[in-house]
């Protein structure tokens, strides 16, 4: 009786269904809701006690003035108004930090794609063994944890005993005591490189999952009728790709923006202000220098810019996920 | 080939151009060999690196020699990392904040994935947008704030405070990658069990959680490995009196590498991280035939 009455998709096309099944359609709709909102319940209130109730208070804070004192007394900071925020929207350094991670994210995350979408196009041509041990050295990249993956880096560059010096000198190169972190461009490209490095294998998994659903049959007519590699790419696999691509290049985005766990641990946890970036500072000032206010407000401000960017991308991100 | 020309003379003009093609593309997949092992190579390196050091003693660490083997293959820094370095300790907290918090973010982010995905109520869409829009923050935004709120609440420095945290913050992933999934799904089956009655418990968890299996694998891995990695989150709220006992592994092996500089045990460090990779060669070796199942699928031809 359930099934003759029920819309064929419920969850998609709510339709109203014939008057004369209106009165039980209309309980057990009820009934579903009460169902629904009751296993939706428990993440509810995990994600407004822990995520969103913070982010209130951040914003709350961020036009205070909160320092220690009102830390250990637990008294209402003064009001502050606009203050932290003119702050930091006059400070040339906060600025520079903005520029900074900017250029970094701009730079890692067409770097990490454009290698991921290749890696992963390479992987559906080589034999299913080859494939395999692939995935399996980089499920254990992915695996590691940023701060192992950045403690390695930071031994590898090491100025003394890494092995990146010693390759360099052994082919020739005066490298023997190079400090890697005294010219900041070098010192960003390690940062870059481990960045790269580390979030490859997220993309190229993703992706070469998500090339499973290009038909070979549509590739194969293409290349029967002439098309070349590149004419096939652009054509046909890029446009299947692309809701995928949108999703894992804006999460990179999301995830490379608030850099903070590598240039902490390759500058053993007192970044200089040129290895500074927006998380870096923002927790410097708060916790560092007991300016809490100051932190939430570069917080807020990170979080405007970032959205302000952005909006399009993410909810072309969530759409996706909605209609897939 | 002969046949082919012999029956269809348009044919022999087409032939040794295919043939020239075939060719390309076979020296072309040689280099895409190639290209891939170079790569794993360069992927692999450093892991390997940090596991052939961490058999080495420090002196040897320090000979300037990084290619050679170490004179011994010894557990002496293994047994040091884990009694005096403490982590051991560390490792355990780990493990069982890591697998209280997956559990946890599984089961609830499926049940509202679940409901999300296949009921429409009022307020469905409101929810989703709500859960999901948590993917848009980046982490570390919130910290301050939720450093003070886990204070008022009594959580800071404890492991529930610190599982509660997890959960959320893995939350918005699980159930926009879930919700998607069971969209996916096809709706006859759990038609079929609604008609003959079978309870929302009993549809959930005997039919549409065997049928999203895979995706529940996926971000079950997903969700350990993004656990097992935080640094940041139990920096802010692992600390106090008395924090020191109930560290996790992340801020067990910062701490060696503060204190160690050029003076201690580098050995120690290298020893330390690769205990850190063995929880995802156990998750390799436990979800291996769903993994391999899922990267081959596509692969059949």
């Amino acid at each position: 009786m359930y099934a003759v009455d029920s819309p064929p998709t419920p969850a998609r096309s709510p339709q109203t269904p014939p008057a004369q099944h209106a009165k039980p359609v209309r309980r057990r709709s009820q009934r579903e809701a009460r169902v629904a909102w009751l296993l939706s319940l428990p993440t509810l209130v995990i994600l407004i006690a822990m995520l969103a109730y913070p982010l209130y208070r951040m914003i709350v804070l961020s036009f205070q003035n909160m320092r220690l004192k009102e830390l250990f007394s637990g008294a209402t900071p003064p009001w502050a108004g606009f203050d932290q925020y003119t702050k930091a929207l006059t400070d040339g350094v906060f600025w520079g930090v903005v520029g900074r991670t900017a250029a970094f994210t701009v730079v890692s995350v067409s770097l990490s794609v454009l290698a991921g979408l290749g890696i992963a196009l390479l992987m559906r041509r080589v034999h299913s063994k080859v494939r395999i041990f692939m995935m399996v050295a980089m499920m254990f990249v992915w695996a590691l944890p940023q701060l192992v993956a950045a403690q390695s880096f930071r031994w590898l560059t090491d100025s003394d005993f890494g092995v990146l010096n010693y390759v360099l000198t052994k082919l020739g190169l005066d490298y023997a005591t190079h400090s890697w972190f005294v010219n900041p461009w070098e010192g960003w490209t390690v940062i870059t490189v481990l960045v790269v490095w580390a979030g490859i294998p997220f993309l190229a998994i993703s992706l070469s999952a998500g090339l499973t659903q290009v038909p070979k049959e549509l590739l194969e007519a293409a290349t029967v009728d002439g098309a070349t590699p590149w004419q096939a790419l652009r054509n046909i696999t890029l446009p299947i790709l692309k809701p995928l691509l949108t999703i894992v290049t804006t999460l990179s985005v999301i995830w490379n923006f608030g850099l903070f766990t590598q240039n902490w641990a390759l500058r053993d946890g007192h970044p200089e202000p040129v290895y500074q970036t927006l998380a870096t500072f923002s927790y410097t000032q708060a916790f560092g220098r007991s300016n809490y206010s100051y932190g939430s407000a570069i917080a807020v401000i990170t979080v405007l810019l970032m959205l302000g960017v952005m909006i399009f991308y993410i909810r072309q991100m969530f759409k996706i996920g909605e209609v897939d | 080939m002969s046949n082919l020309t012999a029956t269809a003379p348009s044919e022999t003009v087409v032939t040794p151009k295919a043939e020239k093609t075939h060719r390309e593309l076979r020296a072309f997949n040689g280099l895409a060999h190639l290209a891939l092992i170079f790569w794993a190579l360069v992927t692999a390196g450093p892991l390997l690196w940090v596991v052939l050091a961490s058999f080495k003693s420090n002196t040897e660490i320090f000979l300037g020699e990084p290619f050679a083997l170490p004179s011994t293959f010894s557990l002496e820094t293994y047994l040091s990392a884990w009694d005096q370095a403490h982590i051991g300790q560390y490792f355990l907290n780990s493990v069982l904040v890591v697998v209280i918090s997956t559990a946890g973010t599984m089961l609830f982010g499926s049940m509202a994935a679940y409901v999300l995905a296949r009921y429409s109520f009022f307020g469905n869409r409101f929810l989703y947008y709500l859960f999901v829009s948590g993917l848009a923050f980046p982490t570390f935004m919130a910290l301050g704030p939720l450093f003070h709120i886990l204070k008022n609440m009594g959580l800071l420095n404890s492991y529930l405070g610190l599982i509660l945290v997890y959960i959320a913050y893995s939350l918005p992933f699980t159930v926009f990658f879930l919700a998607a999934f069971f969209k996916t799904l096809p709706h006859e089956i759990d038609e079929a069990a609604t008609v003959d009655g079978a309870s929302h418990t009993r549809k959930f968890f005997q039919i549409m959680m065997p049928m999203a299996k895979s995706g529940l694998v996926s971000i079950t891995i997903f969700n350990i490995v993004g656990q097992w990695n935080q640094y940041l989150l139990p920096l802010v709220i692992m600390q106090g009196q008395g924090a020191e006992e109930k560290w996790v592994l992340t801020q067990g092996i910062a701490n060696i590498s503060t204190q160690a500089g050029y003076h201690a045990e580098w050995s120690t460090l290298f020893a330390a991280l690769t205990l850190s990779i063995l929880p995802m060669i156990v998750v390799y070796a436990i979800f291996q035939r769903q993994i391999q199942a899922g990267l081959t699928a596509g692969a059949v031809k």
